[in-house]
């Protein structure tokens, strides 16, 4: 699909050219934990933070360290070089600590005119989720005062309805590769999750619906093996379609950039109670404590839905949050009869592709495919 | 628990009960040594031990290093004896404060930090055999090796067992947090997870509040009995006294040249980190005062030359106390210690069981890390804190470690290092190293460095006005 290589390929696409003609506000945020819909609802564009697989940290350096993670360095880059002087503000969120450091450093370094700061808790339960609502209600009340926004729970409402048609499309297409016949790749997954941050939400549920028509018309790909994977969070379109076209296809996975996203669950019905329960509640996120046997759960589903016959474990260097858990994760898929590959992988690193193909080469070969 | 290496030949050759080994051996000390015996002690103890028992019994400061060794077999014993008496282990990170598990009948607190530390200055080999163990298991080497060197030697099934884990740092640094939580998912321990907020107002505070009680009700639960007002108060009183103790040790800081022997800030962090509020923590704090006082009355004194005063920002090198601390002595630098004695201890309002607990809320809110990097901005706080104690204590020249570990620190090091220059006008150097294993960088290639950075930065700056505060010079 050409239109989704397109969007995929730049920062800055044609409907942030658009929106910056037309006199749109667009806001920058990177961790999945931020309710979009809120700045949806003051109609504003929210857009995803992302670096697409760019090694240059250069300017980056000067501020985060060799020891913070390559993604966050590249992000900060691309802040500091004028490549998203287009944002109008910046929504930071507590993700990890080197996400921490990247907003404070652009704070530092290339002030936006509005930032808000929303602290996301680490543990799902009563008090926390009536923390994070405040929050929420933080971050409106701050949209509010800095845009003269005027959001309300009625359009807050209609944000919510058109997110939850978005992510009930993009789960049919995810969905899509449990069948045996399968006809979308897993770095197209990737591919969708990266637009899905890169363009107003009615622009992209049309994207949906043109990419799923496209789907019925295409023939069944060829699969050496079934393929799950983790891990941390990586907008590297490239790079999972390199690993793919050595025969492993992804036929699930719970990238950040990928099957977290369009997790909704909630039971509340007030707009922003239900926004606090639909973000909180469903952040499947190594940065969660006192969760990780709901994480293992739904992978282990994922797996067997999607009849994985093997895992493929992720992280960035330095990244610790994901660095430990995928140990766990691997311990435990293992006990189950799976078998899992962990990589440790430096972003954006072209020079890195081929060790990585070698190993996951290897591990197909493992997999007896 | 999972019994990792399945031998069943548990705590023989962990971390722990290495340690509890070699300290049972010091325990029969006596309460000082000459220069001639503790030459023959250096002489029949293993070369890694013989070394930081060189710097630690020195006789300049004997009469606080020995109540400093008898306060750690102290807590050692008991975490031993926890076991044969029923009582339940809680093991926490160093940014846990420990008095409220003091304040338990049957819960003994034992920190992963402190045990690690101990491991690396007092056993042959150092902690490296456990760091391995650790990464045999597939972890990443870039997680710290202040937890993974002990939580390294709990996984290999070769160590005791802590009863409870408590995640004290999440909000401050993930990677202690996380590798605390491994270890409890892994061995099936209880966690109990403490949350701080990054958010430095009242609202922030609050809820870190009711995260507090709801791990006192945890805590609770797993002691089997109710936390005892009168006990709570007991503690409270004996807390008191090693912050002002604390304090004074924080005076005796101002004086030019500085009185308190480098070594000290980490005699005073372990404490803070194992026996804040109990009587041998009280007798430690109580000795090194002591011996500041005593170094502050000599007849030399006045004609004591320091080169410069070195503030180490975040964490110091524990590997070799000779090469660091008594390096630097040597050397005429004032070795203002490093941040984790930045606990700011404030007075236990003893008034009520509420008044005693919002004021340990309020500790362990304030305690070192947890201040810094678990509030609304890294950098903001901790530059704050910083340039306080420049301001403070005269300090003339700042280093930071460079832990590779720290990623918290590291992602906010260049804000700091230009902040802190301009607003005190005081340098700091940026080094790279690992703070417990040697291999990493050399002690010999941190000294280059340091001395390089004193003599040809901070002494070309100029040299810092000898002063005594009011305070000090009570004292």
């Amino acid at each position: 699909m050409d239109q989704l290589k397109e969007l995929t390929g730049v920062i800055e696409n044609s409907y942030v050219t658009a929106a910056r003609a037309a006199g749109r506000k667009i806001v920058g945020y990177s961790c999945l934990s931020t309710p979009r819909e809120v700045l949806d609802a003051a109609g504003i564009f929210p857009y995803r933070i992302k670096a697409l697989g760019r090694a240059e940290t250069e300017m980056a350096d000067a501020y985060l360290s060799r020891f913070n993670c390559g993604f966050c360095r590249a992000c900060l880059q691309l802040g500091l070089d004028g490549t998203y002087d287009f944002l109008d503000g910046i929504i930071e969120t507590n993700g990890c600590d080197h996400l921490r450091g990247m907003f404070e450093n652009w704070q530092y370094a290339a002030p936006r005119p509005f930032f808000h700061y929303i602290r996301v808790p680490h543990l799902v339960d009563q008090d926390s989720l009536e923390w994070f609502r405040e929050e929420i209600e933080l971050f409106i009340a701050a949209t509010n005062k800095h845009f003269g926004a005027g959001i309300d729970d009625q359009k807050l409402q209609a944000a919510i309805d058109l997110q939850d048609k978005i992510a009930a499309a993009m789960r049919l297409i995810y969905e899509s590769r449990f069948n045996n016949e399968i006809k979308v790749f897993g770095h197209e997954i990737i591919a969708l999750s990266v637009a899905e941050g890169s363009l107003p939400a009615p622009d992209f549920l049309d994207l949906l619906k043109t990419f799923t028509g496209e789907l019925e018309a295409r023939r069944p790909l060829d699969c050496r093996a079934r393929l799950f994977m983790g891990g941390a969070a990586t907008d590297e379109i490239e790079l999972i379609a390199e690993l793919e076209q050595l025969g492993g296809l992804v036929t699930a996975d719970s990238f950040c950039f990928g099957g977290r996203f369009f997790l909704r669950e909630a039971s509340a019905r007030e707009p922003v109670k239900r926004l606090a329960e639909m973000y909180l509640n469903n952040l499947l996120c190594p940065r969660m404590f006192m969760s990780y046997p709901g994480r293992k759960a739904y992978i282990v589903d994922l797996i067997a839905k999607s009849k994985a016959d093997g895992a493929v474990l992720f992280h960035n260097k330095f990244c610790d949050l994901h660095g430990i858990e995928n140990v766990k994760l691997k311990m435990d898929l293992e006990k189950e009869g799976l078998p899992v590959l962990l990589l440790e992988k430096e972003y954006g690193a072209g020079a890195d592709i081929g060790r990585m193909k070698t190993r996951v080469q290897a591990f197909l070969e493992q997999l007896k495919r | 628990m999972n019994n990792l290496n399945g031998t069943g030949k548990a705590q023989t050759t962990g971390l722990f009960s290495r340690v509890h080994g070699l300290f049972s051996v010091l325990k029969k000390l006596p309460d000082s040594l000459s220069a001639e015996e503790l030459e023959g002690l250096i002489k029949v103890l293993p070369a890694d031990s013989a070394n930081s028992m060189k710097s630690l019994l020195k006789p300049s400061i004997q009469q606080a290093s020995m109540p400093f060794l008898r306060m750690l077999i102290a807590a050692l014993d008991e975490t031993k004896a926890a076991k044969e008496q029923g009582y339940k282990v809680v093991l926490a990170p160093f940014n846990f404060p420990p008095e409220i598990i003091h304040a338990f009948d049957k819960l003994v607190p034992i920190t992963t930090e402190v045990l690690t530390t101990l491991g690396v200055i007092s056993l042959e080999g150092q902690g490296e055999r456990y760091w391995e163990l650790a990464m045999g298991l597939g972890l990443p080497d870039h997680l710290c090796s202040a937890n993974t060197i002990d939580l390294g030697s709990m996984l290999s099934g070769m160590d005791f067992e802590p009863d409870a884990i408590i995640s004290g740092c999440i909000g401050s640094c993930d990677v202690n947090s996380k590798t605390h939580e491994f270890v409890s998912l892994l061995m099936d321990l209880p966690q109990i997870a403490l949350e701080k907020p990054p958010d430095n107002t009242e609202r922030g505070f609050s809820f870190f509040k009711k995260n507090y009680y709801k791990m006192i009700r945890q805590l609770e639960e797993l002691a089997g009995e109710e936390l005892n007002d009168e006990k709570l108060r007991a503690v409270a009183i004996k807390v008191n006294r090693c912050t002002e103790l604390y304090h004074d040790l924080w005076e005796m800081k101002k004086l030019v040249p500085c009185p308190v022997p480098g070594i000290f800030s980490l005699f005073v962090c372990a404490t803070r980190f194992s026996m804040w509020g109990r009587d041998e923590g009280i007798k430690t704090l109580e000795q090194c005062l002591e011996v500041a006082k005593l170094n502050f009355k000599s007849d030399d004194y006045g004609s004591r030359e320091e080169k410069a005063r070195v503030l180490w920002i975040y964490l110091s090198y524990y590997y070799d106390l000779v090469k660091f601390y008594d390096w630097m002595e040597e050397h005429k630098i004032s070795n203002m210690g490093d941040a984790l004695q930045w606990a700011f201890p404030e007075p236990l309002d003893l008034t009520s069981r509420e008044t005693i607990l919002d004021g340990m809320i309020r500790s362990a809110w304030n305690n070192v890390m947890t201040r810094q990097m678990g509030a609304a901005s890294m950098s903001q706080r901790w530059i704050e804190d910083i340039v306080y104690i420049i301001r403070e204590w005269g300090v003339n020249g700042a280093i930071y470690c460079g832990h590779h570990s720290c990623k918290q620190t590291w992602s906010v090091f260049s804000i700091t290092r230009n902040e802190v220059l301009k607003r005190t006008g005081v340098p700091t150097l940026g080094l790279q190293g690992d703070s417990w294993i040697r291999s990493m960088t050399p002690m010999s290639v941190i000294q280059e460095e340091v001395d390089q950075f004193v003599n040809n930065v901070i002494n070309k700056r100029g040299r810092r006005k000898r002063r005594r505060t009011a305070g000090a010079a009570e004292l």
